[in-house]
């Protein structure tokens, strides 16, 4: 038994962003004209010239950034229910929520304090 | 059969196959970036799944968590170690996959009967649909704040241990050149050198 409301909506924006990427790849191919050649390669064929190649290994610090947004990520899904029932909480769920908020202000600061968020 | 029912069960049909295939990928693809990218799409399908389930929450939280941080991170795990070299051959190489093949068949068979013999008890409780959301934050403000708390706690060491050791601030003074020479090339990380450089400025 399916009790959830306003699924029907989201199936629908589902069907129709596939039908758009499919028709988007089905008329390239029907329409596009079939020339070969070096410029034909590029990812943009009016774009930037490319440099190098793109299979190359990423700056360690794009790991870092990603290693503070999971925990940030996390902190968010467990303050999505807070900010749902929010009206029926009341003050002190505010309190403790600001607690939970405060402790990972803690390490937001200790990784600003240690230069994980700057780009060095 | 009315027309929810219908429409579940071939959503039920397509996210099926969508995992199974998208698992199939990742596990039968030689190129490891194609793999976390159909990672990606299985923990998208799953979340389908919860949908489909009356689990909203479960579902908005295996998106955000799962497709946007976890995948994200696998993925950025990939690219910083995905050098192309040339590996040699390994000799004998059908040993191993079929002792793979047997262990994953032997897994495969241990949990298939498993979840036959488990007796499911089917709750008859109308569940909790749109409202599960606000029970689930009541729960987190009145009788499961300590654990709620302390999950922030947790956080907080994660994110410490996280920074500490992607930051190798615990290597050795001896290795760290004081005095300009290179650490020793057996014990160096391969991303170390780049962390020193960018250190000194």
């Amino acid at each position: 038994m399916f009790v959830l409301n306003g699924y029907e909506y989201f199936l629908g924006f589902v069907i129709v962003c596939a039908l758009v990427c499919a028709a988007a790849i089905v008329l390239s191919t029907l329409l596009a004209p079939r020339r070969t050649g070096v410029e034909r390669r590029t990812t943009y064929e009016s774009g930037m010239e490319p440099i190098g190649g793109a299979w190359i290994q990423f700056n360690i610090r794009y790991y870092m950034f990603a290693l503070i947004f999971v925990i940030f990520d996390v902190e968010t899904v467990f303050l999505y229910p807070w900010a749902v029932a929010f009206n029926q909480l009341g003050l002190l769920a505010f309190i403790e929520a600001l607690i939970f908020i405060g402790i990972l202000v803690v390490a937001l600061v200790y990784a600003w304090r240690k230069g994980a968020l700057e780009w060095s | 059969m009315n027309l929810a029912d219908g429409v579940q069960l071939v959503s039920f049909a397509v996210l099926a196959a969508m995992m199974l295939g998208a698992a199939l990928g990742v596990v039968l693809l030689a190129n490891i970036v194609y793999s976390a990218f159909l990672l990606g799409l299985v923990f998208v399908s799953m979340s389908g799944m919860y949908i489909l389930l009356n689990a909203g929450f479960v579902a908005a939280a295996q998106v955000l968590i799962y497709v946007g941080a976890v995948n994200v991170l696998i993925l950025f795990g990939i690219m910083l170690v995905n050098k192309r070299e040339d590996f040699a051959p390994v000799k004998n190489v059908w040993l191993g996959r079929a002792a793979t093949g047997a262990v994953c068949l032997g897994l495969f068979a241990l949990l298939g009967t498993m979840i036959l013999a488990t007796p499911w008890v089917i709750s008859i409780a109308p569940p909790a649909g749109d409202d599960a959301m606000v029970v689930i934050g009541k729960h987190f403000f009145s009788d499961f704040l300590l654990p709620f708390e302390l999950a922030s706690v947790l956080l907080l060491m994660a994110m410490i241990g996280a920074i500490v050791l992607a930051r190798r601030d615990l290597l050795p003074d001896e290795l760290a050149d004081q005095d300009g020479r290179e650490p020793p090339v057996a014990l160096k990380l391969p991303e170390r050198p780049r962390e020193l450089i960018s250190g000194k400025k």
